[in-house]
């Protein structure tokens, strides 16, 4: 809509005013920002790209080709932190849309203390995610964490949250999810209350139930709602680090790394170059994975 | 067959009653205009009967039936709302089957019933659809057309030409009368319009203040308002409304004077109405017209010549002003002087109260 308008005005108003309008400011006022940009993004981007291919020891560069991403894709556990971080993504992000959105529908509803109770949810958002992480390492801990212990007092043996290879991953993928649903929550309020009312109440006219209520006016409706949550939370989840190493450094051996965390391991053992092609591959992996899920998410509706 | 029963109907939101007990009988199959200000209570009104607000007091009956605890759904009632509340996300043949899908309709018989709206609103073209790629005008129609399949006995309008221009306005007014006479429903319709009101109904209810202040014929209430409210409301230009003073009372004849005004007779109901009372002269404007009898003298303050008749706005003496739609053009001087007269069977004499005193 807006371009037509746009185009019309332009032939309206010739060529030269259309000029005018792309240079509304002068060319000048994009230096500092142009700057800053050159110096702390481009730059960095463009030189990764070239470090990537050397071996690189800081202060030395010797050119060697797609070397290191032949050593890279050789790495015994990197195929394992690939394969994690895509489960971990995709775990994450949809924990988070199911429980953000329940989450948004209980505290839109008529409850007591509705305010508070949102902002309790949103709460872990706040928090440093190293704390979270050490915090709930000691929550998890085999033996004596309180949630074992909580378990043993209903007489259930608890599982070795952060010990058990085929468990450790999803232990703080579900960390993760505790700490940003908050996030995907007060997207999905701010979705639900932009919903107007007459919508529903043309629904009940026609007899829904409240799961149809859900299932056909408040689900399609929150959809950008749902867009945001996935993307935010799905890149979120594919560049996570911090909290699993917080929590596991990508143990036990190697079941919970990811990308992230496998490139940290180059870094610190001073393979510099191999890690520099180990975040290319990052960039490239989220790019082909989070461009087309955005294209999906945003494609055009007949209402817009 | 279901005509509609509001007995003493109520509405309170905490302390605030809005709706202070509307008595009403609306026959089957007759066009039912609630007509007033903002905030007069005739959306609420309209939303008690279609279920979405509770009822705090009274007695609502369909085809018989009390309905005050009965689901929207089970009414057998349809509503088409202001904003249309149109699906964005689904098509126009979705939208319209919405309310079969939800009951279970088997897909054959819900096609067929879509199918025949859409013919009946001549939409077939527009079924592939979203409301997004619609006209204010179609999406009216989409709106209907799913009010339409429910087959209702009695279907509710929620000021449904509000949102359109004014030429499409009256094009779908003539389409809603078109198709009250085609389905033969009950059909209720809430308009602040009162143009709409006296072109489309059977019968008017005018509200004000959640009371109910006349129910009629749309002649009727043109020709015999209840009260200076309906007087006022009903009628474009509005009545002109002028203090007179009584000058002598006989048996079914009113004698009144003013400054502005000579001793006129007018017809009325004259019990416990004395002479020296102010009451209150009513007169259409369509009904003065230039006349050498006058009765009414004053100056022209603005003319707008429209053709076929002409709106004279006339300053009197005393500073009061009264409108006169005069027939054909008059070619009218600003400041010149005017003199005007009226048939005593055309005016209406209001009491103390507000009340009017037709014979």
């Amino acid at each position: 809509m807006s371009v037509a308008t746009a185009t019309e005005a332009t032939i309206g108003r010739g060529p030269v005013s259309a000029a005018k309008r792309e240079t509304a400011y002068p060319g000048w006022f994009l230096l500092p920002a142009a700057v800053i940009y050159s110096v702390l993004f481009l730059l960095p981007t463009i030189s990764s790209l070239y470090f990537s291919l050397t071996r690189w020891t800081l202060f030395d560069a010797t050119f060697i080709g797609f070397d290191n991403f032949a050593q890279f894709f050789r790495e015994p556990f990197l195929i394992k932190g690939l394969v994690n971080t895509v489960i971990y993504a995709v775990v994450t992000s949809g924990m988070k849309v199911v429980l953000g959105m329940a989450l948004a529908l209980l505290l839109t509803s008529r409850i007591i203390a509705r305010g508070y109770l949102r902002s309790v949810v949103f709460f872990p958002v706040l928090v440093s995610t190293i704390g979270v992480g050490i915090t709930f390492t000691v929550l998890m801990h085999p033996t004596n964490g309180m949630i074992n212990e909580g378990l043993a007092l209903l007489g259930v043996k608890g599982p070795g949250w952060l010990t058990n290879p085929n468990l450790a991953l999803f232990s703080v993928a579900l960390v993760d999810v505790w700490k940003g649903v908050g996030l995907a929550t007060v997207i999905y309020i701010a979705g639900l209350v932009a919903i107007p009312r007459d919508y529903y109440e043309a629904a009940r006219i026609d007899g829904a139930t409240p799961w149809q209520n859900f299932w056909f006016v408040t689900l399609p409706l929150s959809r950008p709602a749902t867009a945001t949550v996935i993307t935010l939370s799905f890149i979120g989840g594919l560049r996570t680090f911090d909290l699993i190493w917080a929590m596991t450094k990508g143990g036990p051996g190697f079941s919970s790394d990811t990308i992230a965390s496998v490139i940290y391991k180059q870094y610190q053992a001073g393979f510099f170059g191999l890690s520099t092609a180990g975040n290319v591959v990052l960039f490239i992996l989220i790019a082909i994975l989070v461009v087309p899920l955005t294209m999906l998410l945003n494609r055009k509706r007949g209402h817009e | 067959m279901a005509g509609l029963e509001l007995r003493q109907l109520r509405k309170s939101y905490g302390n605030v009653e809005v709706i202070k007990g509307v008595d009403l009988n609306i026959e089957h199959g007759e066009f039912v205009v609630f007509v007033g200000p903002s905030g007069c209570g005739k959306s609420t009104l309209l939303r008690m009967i279609a279920g979405l607000e509770d009822i705090s007091g009274g007695e609502l009956r369909i085809g018989g039936k009390v309905m005050n605890h009965v689901e929207p759904r089970d009414r057998s009632i349809a509503m088409v709302f202001q904003s249309y509340a149109l699906y964005p996300h689904m098509t126009v043949y979705e939208n319209v089957g919405f309310g079969l899908k939800l009951a279970k309709t088997p897909k054959d018989v819900r096609d067929q019933k879509i199918r025949e709206a859409a013919r009946i609103l001549q939409m077939e073209h527009l079924l592939d659809r979203k409301p997004g790629q619609l006209s204010g005008g179609q999406r009216q129609r989409v709106a209907i057309g799913r009010a339409i399949v429910r087959q209702p006995e009695v279907f509710l309008f929620d000021e449904p030409l509000s949102n359109l221009d004014a030429a499409l306005r009256v094009d779908t007014r003539m389409e809603i009368a078109k198709l009250h006479q085609n389905l033969g429903a009950s059909m209720i319709y809430v308009t602040h319009d009162q143009v709409e009101a006296m072109v489309l109904a059977d019968k008017i209810v005018v509200l004000d203040g959640g009371v109910v202040q006349q129910v009629g014929s749309p002649i009727e209430l043109y020709q015999r308002p209840a009260n200076l409210f309906v007087a006022g409301f009903i009628g474009s230009p509005k009545m002109n409304l002028l203090p007179v003073t009584v000058e002598a009372v006989s048996d079914g004849k009113v004698t009144i004077s003013s400054k502005d005004l000579a001793a006129t007779d007018i017809a009325a109901n004259s019990s416990g109405i004395s002479a020296g009372e102010t009451v209150t002269l009513g007169v259409r404007p369509h009904a003065l017209q230039i006349s050498s009898s006058a009765t009414l003298v004053g100056r022209v303050a603005l003319v707008e010549r429209l053709g076929n008749e002409t709106n004279v706005n006339v300053e009197l003496p005393t500073g009061g002003q009264l409108m006169a739609v005069l027939d054909g053009d008059q070619p009218l001087q600003i400041g010149h002087g005017i003199a005007l007269g009226f048939d005593s069977s055309d005016a209406v004499i209001f009491d103390g109260e507000g009340q009017a005193r037709h014979l």
